[in-house]
C-alpha cells in the first residue's frame, strides 16, 4: 500500500503537465471501467446483503416481511436484554483486563500497580458478571441456540486439535528423506480434492450400522450383532456409550457429542488432513535448516531439534490451521447435510444439528428469514470473539521468523 | 525410537537418514495413513460394482470384477419372437393392466455366472424368457412402452423393463444379479406379429450396470451438463472480473484506490451464513423485477444466473493475482507505452500470457469451489433444469435409498471430473495450496 501512496504523491506534483494530466484521466477513468464489474457484483451481492440481512434480522419475516422487531429476534435468542448486557459486558471486561495486563507487561511504568490493580477488578467483576448472566441467558435464551453452540464447540474440539497433530506428524514424516514424496502427497490429498457431497456419502455407507464396511470388520472381530455400534443412527453420547462399554456409570452431563456427530468428526478429520499436511509441508520448508545444523553441533537430540526449532517456528503455520479448522467447523454444512440427509436436519435427535444447520433449519425448513439472520449474526459474533480471543492467546507463543 | 545421527550429510536435510527401525516405522505410518485416506474411494468403487444382493450380503469383493460372469459367453444370436394374444402360459403372474401381445424368447445357453444362479432356483436352460406384457399406447409395436420379461415357467425374476429398438434390454439387468449377467436382447425389427430379437452379452452392462442406471435413474447427464456449464461460466467469470480487477489495483494509478482495496479486503471477512438469506431474497426480488418488467419468467430463480452470477468475483483470486501482477517490472509497461500499448492491451498480450501458473490456480480453485456448492444451488433451483450434480448427487441418496451400489455410482460419477482435474494440475494444486494458504 505504501508504494501506492508514494506513486499517487509522486503524479500530483507532475500534474502541471497537460498531456500528462490527461493521462492521467484517462487512466483512473480506465482503472474504474476495470473495476466495474467485480466492484458491482461484490457490492450487490457482499457488501449490500450484510446491511440487508441486519434489515432483515430485525423484521418479522417469514418469506414476507412483517413489521419492525428492532431486537426481539436476538433477544429471543439471547434471552432477557439484561442477561446479554451481563454477558456482553462480562466478556468485554474480561478482554479489558487482558489488553491492560498486556499494556504492564510490555512498557512497565510508575502506574504499574495502579494498572494490574485495574485489570484484577476487571477480571474479577467481568467474572462475576459472567456468572450472574450466563445461566440467565441459558435459561431466558433460545435452548435450541445454546444446544447447536455446544455441539458446534464438540465438534470444533473433537476435528481440530487432532486434525492438526496428525498432519503435523505426517508432515514431520513428509518432510524426510522419503521415497515417493509426491505419491505419498497425491494419495493424502485425495479426500480433500473429492466432492463433499460424493465423499459424504461413500462415508455413510462406510459407517452403515447393518451393511457398512465398519461393523463388518468389526462382527469379523467377533463383536456380537446386537452390540455393533449405530453410529449416525445413535443420539446418545460417545462418553455414555464407553461408560457402558466399560461397565461404569456415566453422568448424563457428561455424556460428550453423540456417537453421529462422531462419525462426522472422522470425517472432517478424513477430509483435511491431506490438506493440513500440505501446509504444514511449505510451513517446514520455511524453517531454515542452519538452525537445525547448529543446533545438533551443540549436541540436541531428535526430540530437543523438535521441541525447540520445529514446533516454534511452524507455529504460525500452526496458527492459520487452528483458526481454519475452527471457522471452518463453524461454517461445516455440506457434509453434514449429506451425511443426515434422508433425516430431519440435525439427525438423530438434534444431536448433529450445529449451529450452521440451525440457520439453514430455521431459514429453509421453517421460513423463518428474520430469526435465522439474527442467529446469523450471532454466529458472527461467537466466530470473532473467537478469533479475537485466539489471537491474543497466541501472542507471544506464535513466532514469525 | 532408535535414532542414529551418525552419518554426515552435506545434502541439506533437516533430520539424518535414521536407524532401519525408525524409518520402518515412518514408512508403516505414512502407508497406513494412505490406506485410511485412500480406503473410501476403493470402497465406493467396490461398492459401484456390486449387486444389491452382493452388498446386502456384505460381500467385500464384487464377482463383476473377476473373470466370471464374463467366461464362456455363448454366442450372440438372432430370434424371432411371434406375438399372440395373451390367452396362455400366463404362469401365476400379475397382470395388472391388459396386455396386447405377448410372446416368449427361447434362451439356449447363459453365462456360467447365471447357470448357475439359475440352478439355486432349480431352472436349467433351455427356458424362455416370456414377454408378459407388450403394453402400446398405440397399435404400432414400435410405440410400446412396456416390456415385461419373466424366465422360465417359474417366476425367478420379474420386471419390467423399456425397451426402445435401439436400445439394449434385458430381463431384469437394471436390479439385480441375475439379470445384469444374463442375455441382453436387442429389438432389430418390430411387426405387428412378430419382434425380431438379437440375443447378445452386454460386456458394458455387464461392467458397469450400476453406472448406466444410477445415470438413467437420477438423470445424471442433465446435473453433469448443469455442472459442467455452471462451473466454466463462473470460472470465467471469476478470471474476467479478477484479472481487470487485479490488474487496476497492481499496475493503475486512480483516486480511492486505497479505499476501494479496503472495500475489497473487508468482502473478504463477510461470513457467507449473513449474506445467504439477503442473497436469496435478491435473487428473488431480481426474478419478480425481470418478469414483471420484461416478461420473463425464470430469468434467476431456476436458472444458470442465479448460481453462477453472484460468484462471478473472487476477493482471493484478486488479491491472488494482484500479488503477482505487481512484480511484473515496470520496465516493461514503459517499453510497452512507447509502442503504443494502452492498459487493455498491455494487460492481455503481455501480463496474461505471463501469469499462466496464477490463472492455473485461480481456475483450479474456483472450479472446484464451483463445483462442490451445494447449500446456494439447493435454495436457488427447484427443479432439475439446472441443478448441479452435487444437488442431484444428494437427492439421489434419498431416492435410490437402500440401493447403496447406486448411490456409491452416482458419487465416482460426480467426483471423476475433479479427480481427473486433480491428477492432471496434481502438481499446480499442491503448490497452489501450499503458497497460498487457502480457505478450508
Amino acid at each position: 500500500m505504501s508504494t501506492i501512496d508514494q506513486s499517487m504523491t509522486h503524479t500530483s506534483r507532475h500534474g502541471l503537465f497537460a498531456g500528462y494530466r490527461g493521462r492521467r484521466i484517462r487512466e483512473a477513468l480506465q482503472a474504474y471501467l476495470f473495476l466495474f464489474p467485480g466492484t458491482l457484483l461484490l457490492i450487490v451481492f457482499n457488501l449490500l446483503p450484510v446491511g440487508y440481512a441486519l434489515y432483515i434480522s430485525m423484521h418479522k419475516w417469514r418469506i414476507q416481511k412483517g413489521h419492525f422487531l428492532a431486537f426481539e429476534n436476538y433477544l429471543k435468542a439471547l434471552g432477557e436484554p439484561i442477561d446479554v448486557v451481563w454477558v456482553v459486558g462480562g466478556m468485554g471486561l474480561l478482554a479489558a483486563a487482558w489488553m491492560v495486563w498486556r499494556s504492564i507487561t510490555a512498557g512497565t511504568s510508575s502506574w504499574g500497580f495502579l494498572l494490574r490493580a485495574a485489570a484484577v477488578l476487571m477480571l474479577l467483576f467481568g467474572g462475576l458478571a459472567l456468572i450472574v448472566g450466563f445461566p440467565n441467558m441459558l435459561e431466558n435464551g433460545d435452548d435450541d441456540l445454546f444446544k447447536s453452540l455446544l455441539t458446534t464447540f464438540f465438534y470444533s474440539l473433537g476435528t481440530v486439535p487432532l486434525q492438526i497433530v496428525l498432519s503435523f506428524l505426517l508432515a514431520n514424516i513428509l518432510f524426510q528423506n522419503i521415497r515417493g514424496k509426491t505419491m505419498w502427497r497425491i494419495l493424502y490429498f485425495l479426500p480433500y480434492v473429492t466432492v463433499a457431497v460424493a465423499s459424504a456419502a461413500v462415508w455413510r455407507t462406510i459407517f452403515d450400522p447393518s451393511r457398512g464396511v465398519i461393523n463388518t470388520l468389526l462382527s469379523l472381530a467377533g463383536v456380537a450383532e446386537g452390540n455393533l455400534p449405530k453410529w449416525v443412527f445413535e443420539a446418545r453420547g460417545v462418553n455414555l456409550l464407553i461408560g457402558e462399554w466399560l461397565g461404569i456409570e456415566i453422568p448424563t452431563w457428561a455424556a460428550g457429542p453423540s456417537l453421529a456427530l462422531v462419525v462426522i468428526i472422522l470425517y472432517n478429520i478424513w477430509t483435511y488432513v491431506g490438506y493440513n499436511t500440505v501446509i504444514y509441508l511449505a510451513g517446514l520448508g520455511n524453517v531454515p535448516t542452519e538452525m537445525y545444523e547448529a543446533a545438533r553441533i551443540d549436541g540436541a537430540s531428535q526430540w530437543e531439534l523438535l521441541r525447540h526449532i520445529t514446533i516454534p517456528l511452524v507455529s504460525p503455520t500452526t496458527y492459520f490451521l487452528l483458526m481454519m479448522g475452527i471457522l471452518g467447523t463453524f461454517r461445516a454444512f455440506n457434509h453434514i447435510y449429506v451425511i443426515t440427509t434422508g433425516y430431519t436436519l440435525g439427525f438423530p435427535q438434534g444431536t448433529t444439528m450445529t449451529t450452521s444447520i440451525l440457520i439453514f433449519k430455521h431459514f429453509w425448513e421453517g421460513h423463518r428469514f428474520g430469526y435465522a439472520s439474527a442467529l446469523a449474526f450471532i454466529l458472527t459474533g461467537v466466530m470473532l470473539s473467537l478469533t479475537w480471543v485466539q489471537n491474543r492467546l497466541s501472542e507471544g507463543r506464535v513466532f514469525y521468523g | 525410537m532408535a535414532s542414529e545421527p551418525t552419518t554426515p550429510t552435506h545434502i541439506p536435510q533437516v533430520y539424518r537418514s535414521r536407524g532401519i527401525v525408525t524409518r520402518g516405522l515412518m514408512y508403516l505410518i505414512l502407508t497406513l495413513g494412505a490406506i485410511v485416506a485412500v480406503f473410501p474411494f476403493i470402497w465406493m468403487l467396490l461398492t459401484a460394482s456390486k449387486t444389491y444382493g452382493e452388498h446386502s450380503q456384505r460381500k467385500f469383493w464384487p464377482v463383476g470384477l473377476t473373470a466370471a460372469p464374463y467366461a464362456n459367453r455363448p454366442a450372440t444370436q438372432t430370434i424371432i419372437v411371434p406375438l399372440h394374444s395373451p390367452t396362455n402360459d400366463w404362469h401365476g403372474a400379475a397382470s395388472s393392466f391388459s396386455p396386447h401381445v405377448e410372446g416368449s424368447i427361447p434362451v439356449q445357453a447363459v453365462t456360467p455366472f447365471v447357470e448357475e444362479l439359475l440352478r439355486a432356483k432349480e431352472t436349467s436352460v433351455p427356458f424362455n424368457v416370456l414377454i408378459l406384457a407388450l403394453d402400446s399406447t398405440n397399435d404400432e409395436v414400435q410405440n410400446y412402452d412396456r416390456f415385461i420379461l419373466t424366465m422360465g415357467s417359474r417366476i425367478v425374476e420379474q420386471f419390467s423393463t423399456r425397451i426402445d429398438l435401439k436400445e439394449w434390454g434385458g430381463p431384469n439387468y437394471e436390479g439385480s444379479a441375475r439379470g445384469r449377467w444374463g442375455p441382453h436382447f436387442e429389438v432389430i425389427e418390430a411387426h405387428p406379429d412378430h419382434l425380431v430379437i438379437k440375443q447378445g452379452w452386454n460386456m458394458l452392462y455387464m461392467f458397469f450396470g450400476n453406472y448406466f442406471s444410477a445415470w438413467k435413474q437420477a438423470n445424471f447427464a442433465q446435473y453433469t451438463r448443469n455442472s459442467i456449464i455452471t462451473t466454466t461460466l463462473t470460472i470465467a467469470g471469476v478470471v474476467i472480473t479478477g484479472t481487470l480487477a487485479a490488474y487496476a489495483f497492481a499496475r493503475m494509478n486512480f483516486p480511492a484506490k486505497g479505499l476501494l482495496f479496503t472495500a475489497y479486503l473487508a468482502t473478504y471477512m463477510i461470513p457467507w451464513t449473513v449474506v445467504m438469506i439477503p442473497n436469496y431474497l435478491i435473487i428473488i426480488a431480481l426474478e419478480d423485477f425481470f418478469k414483471q418488467t420484461f416478461g420473463i419468467p425464470n430469468a434467476w430463480y431456476n436458472n444458470w444466473t442465479a448460481l453462477t452470477i453472484p460468484f462471478m468475483v473472487n476477493t482471493f483470486t484478486v488479491f491472488l493475482l494482484r500479488q503477482f501482477f505487481a512484480q511484473i517490472p515496470d520496465d516493461l509497461f514503459d517499453a510497452a507505452l512507447i509502442d503504443g500499448c494502452g492498459h487493455l492491451r498491455f494487460l492481455t498480450q503481455i501480463v496474461l500470457p505471463m501469469s499462466k501458473a496464477p490463472l492455473m490456480s485461480v481456475v483450479i480453485f474456483n472450479g472446484i469451489w464451483a463445483w462442490n456448492s451445494l447449500q446456494w444451488p439447493l435454495i436457488v433451483t427447484s427443479t432439475p433444469n439446472w441443478r448441479p450434480i452435487t444437488v442431484g448427487l444428494s437427492g439421489f441418496i434419498t431416492e435410490a435409498g437402500a440401493e447403496t451400489q447406486l448411490i456409491m455410482a452416482g458419487s465416482v460419477i460426480t467426483t471423476i471430473p475433479i479427480l481427473v482435474l486433480y491428477f492432471f494440475t496434481q502438481k499446480q494444486f499442491t503448490e497452489g495450496i501450499a503458497t497460498t494458504g487457502l480457505k478450508g
